[in-house]
């Protein structure tokens, strides 16, 4: 990298989290993206491999450029519940929660996982940077927001042996975590039994100077467990399988967009059961209120769509005629073997019109251009879900 | 009604304000004559706030800090049953010139205080004509919510409110083309650009951006000020000094609100607005007893009132445009009690008791507002100061004089704070000021009380210890008043409403905030 080399007084380019050089060496695809100011890898080797790794062995993605805030002090939890629409105060010590958090007009403005250590002591995960939302949010609160994003490095390990190797890496005590727990397993190490693809895994949060050799102790273990590291490729085709919303794909952030009515609220993104009315105001409640049972303006949904073409972008019709929205994330799914996605309709459709729903696909046959009209069917559940993503103590896969 | 008609409970009332200044009474007033129940609590010992006088020295009566009525509108007055207040002539401004050729203004009128023309005198008299039929115009906007866009065209109220300012655009269209384009061009400009465009510099066109600087934070060469000299104008531009003194403008309101029912308590510091459900249902006092009532109305400003809620209430956005409200208070108080009237010189008697202005130029009025900028203390500030005694002489014992002074351009809290130094050091520097008019003037002086603009602050509770709350500025009015989002007078906690200066549509004693919000309240059927 010639930045690398040129003098500065500032750091110029996007940044190498501490896993770089181990990650440079393992990439083949040589396949790099920006994500929040890092150098992050897209593909290491093949997306293909990749993704069948996290399904039938274990994967390790580096999440060090995720946002980290530590809300602590005496008003921790007010701020937290002032902040997030999900009742922080009904989480136990301990646990870790999927969050959603608005503006004043109770538009998402990022989501997130929160970790909560006890009453005084948060940690926020996210994509955004929201270093200033949450010091506004604490204002007026006895309560201390840090940045921890140059502090605590994180890695995803991923997939059926996850557990295995963590027992094999001396990690065994994260036998006890069930899913959405987290516990300090070793001094300056908390694991959590979170992840991005719908499947067992774990995230393993350290100081940014040790996460290197946790990698190397890691990446000792897991020879026999089938270890491979990953990019967000691969990654992506499992969080739509598993139903996950990415911020800026399936909603945009209310604070980067810029267009009028361009957010989204929770309840329209299909999160109404971690909007808690009832636990007296967070930012946005008095917006949401009217949403509340009824729905909003749009409304995001699973949906199958017949044939194997992924239909990203495509638009949806109701009886092929009215243009009723679009899809947001569309892939085929390998190992459900269904073509899926995420896709957002104008309210009533998706929601209560569920039926003549149909998707204009685009496919580029080698410089010819064909387009196809084929039904969809919403669907309820996670594309993908199985039993060993959910039991305690899990299995040795 | 009865007092628990609201079903707030026994020894509730429908309505409790937080602040007996003349607009939490202008409020008290709509509200009691509608029928409705209304608890006034003020902090201090007396109703009043920044329109009551004070005695600094025994038997000697001063304006607390307000010491002239503006922009009273008529309608108004007579709707709070306040006609009388608005009998007493307007008085003239007489702008002191250091050489002595004093100038006098009386409505669209200049002329030397000798009775010899200004040469001026036409293109003033045309200026503030002009200003005037402008004012007229957006005066009528003071009288009502201001417009809001949000509601759609499906809701009633939308409807009215868009068709005060179709009103207004119409207005503005019948006045031809030229003075609409000319109402346009010059509607955000700066003061000192317009008058010097008409007139040569000096006493007279000092007079003007004094008057357009006055209480903000704000130099004639500030954009906005063309607006604030309208909205001196908006009720036609009259000065009043009232008969009984100011003490009588807030003695006046307190006694229409009694009259009309109103419940008013002294002495009253309120702790904390109570919030059950999202709804204001009363109000705690220091001594821990509790206030029920079916709405809150606050004259504090709009992040004081979120504060005595709970912070957690609010949204964060609407936190963080109350913190942001710009309100820095520019403007000291020294009121003086002298043993004679000072003679003035090269001024008539009857004169002398009209509002003296010290602002020799424009030029001299934007330099005096440099120091505030950075902390500093000016050494030559604008003042306008009136000697109420030569009108009511009933307002001092044994033939002494007072002299209420507004020095402009003061900051809230100068380099180094407020030690007696420093408050020395501004007494001295008006006196000096005045001196120069009133030849021993400082040999007169048996008390003197200055209250800077942290004084006004701790004393009132005014924001920033701002006049007006929060700036009159084209950023912070109509719509915007005190900030995006909180017009309407009502904050996001059901039932609890702004009505002190920092609401639609601001400053001076005028009453229309709180009368406003009132009408707003019974408009929202929330009682």
């Amino acid at each position: 990298m010639p930045q690398a080399t040129r003098k500065s007084h500032v750091p110029v380019g996007a940044i190498p989290t501490p896993l770089h050089a181990r990650l440079e060496a393992l990439s083949t695809a040589r396949r790099w993206t920006n994500w929040a100011g890092f150098v992050s890898p897209l593909v290491l080797d093949t997306a293909e491999f990749e993704y069948f790794a996290i399904r039938n062995q274990s994967t390790l993605f580096d999440i060090s450029p995720m946002h980290k805030y530590r809300i602590t002090g005496p008003d921790a939890l007010a701020v937290v519940n002032r902040l997030v629409t999900r009742d922080a105060g009904r989480m136990r010590d301990g646990r870790v929660g999927y969050a959603l958090w608005c503006d004043e007009e109770g538009m998402v403005i990022d989501d997130g996982t929160l970790f909560r250590f006890s009453d005084t002591d948060f940690r926020l995960c996210c994509q955004e940077p929201m270093l200033g939302w949450l010091q506004e949010t604490a204002w007026g609160f006895d309560a201390d927001i840090r940045d921890e994003s140059h502090e605590i490095a994180g890695l995803a390990l991923q997939g059926p042996t996850s557990y295995s190797l963590l027992s094999d890496a001396g990690l065994a005590a994260a036998a006890a975590l069930g899913p959405f727990d987290m516990a300090e397993i070793e001094p300056g190490l908390v694991i959590s039994r979170t992840g991005f693809t719908g499947d067992l895994g774990y995230e393993l949060w350290t100081a940014w100077d040790s996460v290197a050799d946790l990698w190397d102790r890691l990446w000792a273990a897991g020879a026999h467990c089938g270890l491979r590291a990953i990019g967000s490729q691969a990654l992506d085709i499992c969080r739509i399988e598993a139903g996950f919303i990415a911020a800026g794909v399936d909603f945009q952030p209310a604070h980067a967009a810029v267009r009028l009515h361009r957010g989204r609220s929770p309840i329209e993104l299909g999160f109404e059961k971690l909007v808690d009315f009832g636990k007296g105001h967070f930012n946005g409640r008095r917006a949401l209120l009217p949403q509340r049972g009824t729905g909003g303006r749009h409304h995001l949904a699973r949906i199958d769509i017949a044939g194997f073409k992924p239909a990203g972008g495509a638009l949806i019709y109701h009886r092929k005629k009215k243009e009723v929205g679009h899809v947001t994330s569309g892939v085929w799914s390998p190992t459900t073997k269904r073509n899926i996605a995420l896709a957002e309709f104008r309210a009533p459709y998706g929601r209560t019109v569920t039926d003549n729903l149909w998707v204009e696909i685009y496919v580029n046959q080698e410089g010819q251009w064909d387009r196809r009209i084929v039904p969809l069917t919403v669907v309820s559940e996670p594309f993908f879900r199985n039993a060993r993503s959910r039991a305690t103590p899990p299995g040795p896969f | 009604m009865p007092p628990d008609a609201t079903g707030a409970g026994k020894g509730a009332f429908d309505v409790v304000l937080i602040g007996g200044g003349h607009n939490g009474l202008a409020a008290a007033i709509t509200l009691a004559r509608k029928g409705r129940s209304v608890c006034v609590l003020e902090r201090a010992d007396r109703p009043g706030g920044m329109a009551r006088s004070s005695e600094p020295a025994a038997g000697a009566h001063v304006p607390e800090i307000a010491h002239l009525l503006y922009n009273l509108d008529a309608r108004v007055a007579r709707e709070l049953g306040l006609g009388l207040l608005l009998k007493s002539p307007p008085i003239p401004a007489v702008s002191l010139a250091p050489d002595g050729r004093h100038v006098v203004i009386a409505g669209d009128a200049a002329r030397f205080a000798d009775g010899t023309p200004h040469p001026d005198a036409p293109a003033f008299g045309e200026l503030n004509a002009r200003l005037r039929r402008f004012a007229g115009l957006l005066g009528r906007l003071s009288l009502k919510s201001p417009p809001r866009f949000d509601g759609g065209l499906a809701s009633l109220a939308t409807m009215g409110e868009m068709a005060a300012l179709a009103r207004l655009g119409l207005d503005l269209k019948r006045l031809g083309k030229h003075e609409m384009r000319e109402f346009l061009r010059i509607l955000l400009g700066n003061a000192h650009d317009l008058v010097l465009d008409e007139m040569a510099d000096g006493p007279l066109a000092g007079a003007i951006c004094a008057d357009a600087v006055r209480g903000n934070h704000v130099g004639p060469r500030s954009p906005g000020t063309v607006f604030n000299l309208m909205y001196r104008l908006g009720s036609g531009g009259a000065v009043r000094l009232p008969e009984g003194g100011m003490g009588a403008v807030c003695g006046a309101f307190e006694q229409a609100a009694r009259a009309a029912g109103a419940e008013i308590r002294t002495g009253c510091d309120v702790v904390r607005i109570l919030v059950e459900n999202d709804a204001a249902k009363g109000v705690a006092l220091r001594d821990g007893t509790t206030i029920r009532a079916g709405a809150v109305l606050s004259s504090a400003g709009p992040l004081q009132t979120m504060t005595l809620a709970g912070i957690g209430h609010f949204d964060v956005e609407a936190v963080r445009r109350a913190r942001n409200l710009r309100c820095k208070g520019t403007v000291a108080k020294l009121n003086l009690v002298l043993g004679a009237a000072p003679e003035i010189t090269g001024l008539r008697g009857d004169l002398a008791a009209g509002r003296l202005l010290v602002a020799p130029s424009a030029v001299a009025v934007e330099r005096a507002f440099n120091p505030v900028k950075y902390g500093e203390l000016p050494a030559e500030p604008v003042i306008e100061a009136v000697i109420p005694t030569l009108t009511e002489p009933s307002l001092a014992t044994n033939g002494r004089h007072i002299l209420s002074a507004n020095v402009q351009h003061i900051a809230h809290t100068p380099r180094g704070g407020w030690g007696d130094a420093a408050r020395n050091r501004i007494t001295a520097t008006v006196l000096s000021q005045l001196e120069r008019h009133m030849p021993g003037l400082k040999g007169l002086v048996e008390a003197a009380e200055l209250l800077t603009p942290a004084d006004i602050e701790a004393r009132f509770g005014a924001p920033g210890g701002h006049w007006h709350h929060a700036e009159m500025g084209i950023d912070q009015i109509l719509t915007l008043r005190p900030a995006n989002g909180l017009a309407h007078y009502r904050l996001a906690v059901h039932g609890l409403y702004l009505c002190g200066a920092s609401a639609h549509p601001g400053g001076d004693v005028t009453g229309l905030p709180g009368r406003n919000s009132a009408r707003q309240l019974l408009k929202d059927r929330i009682l």
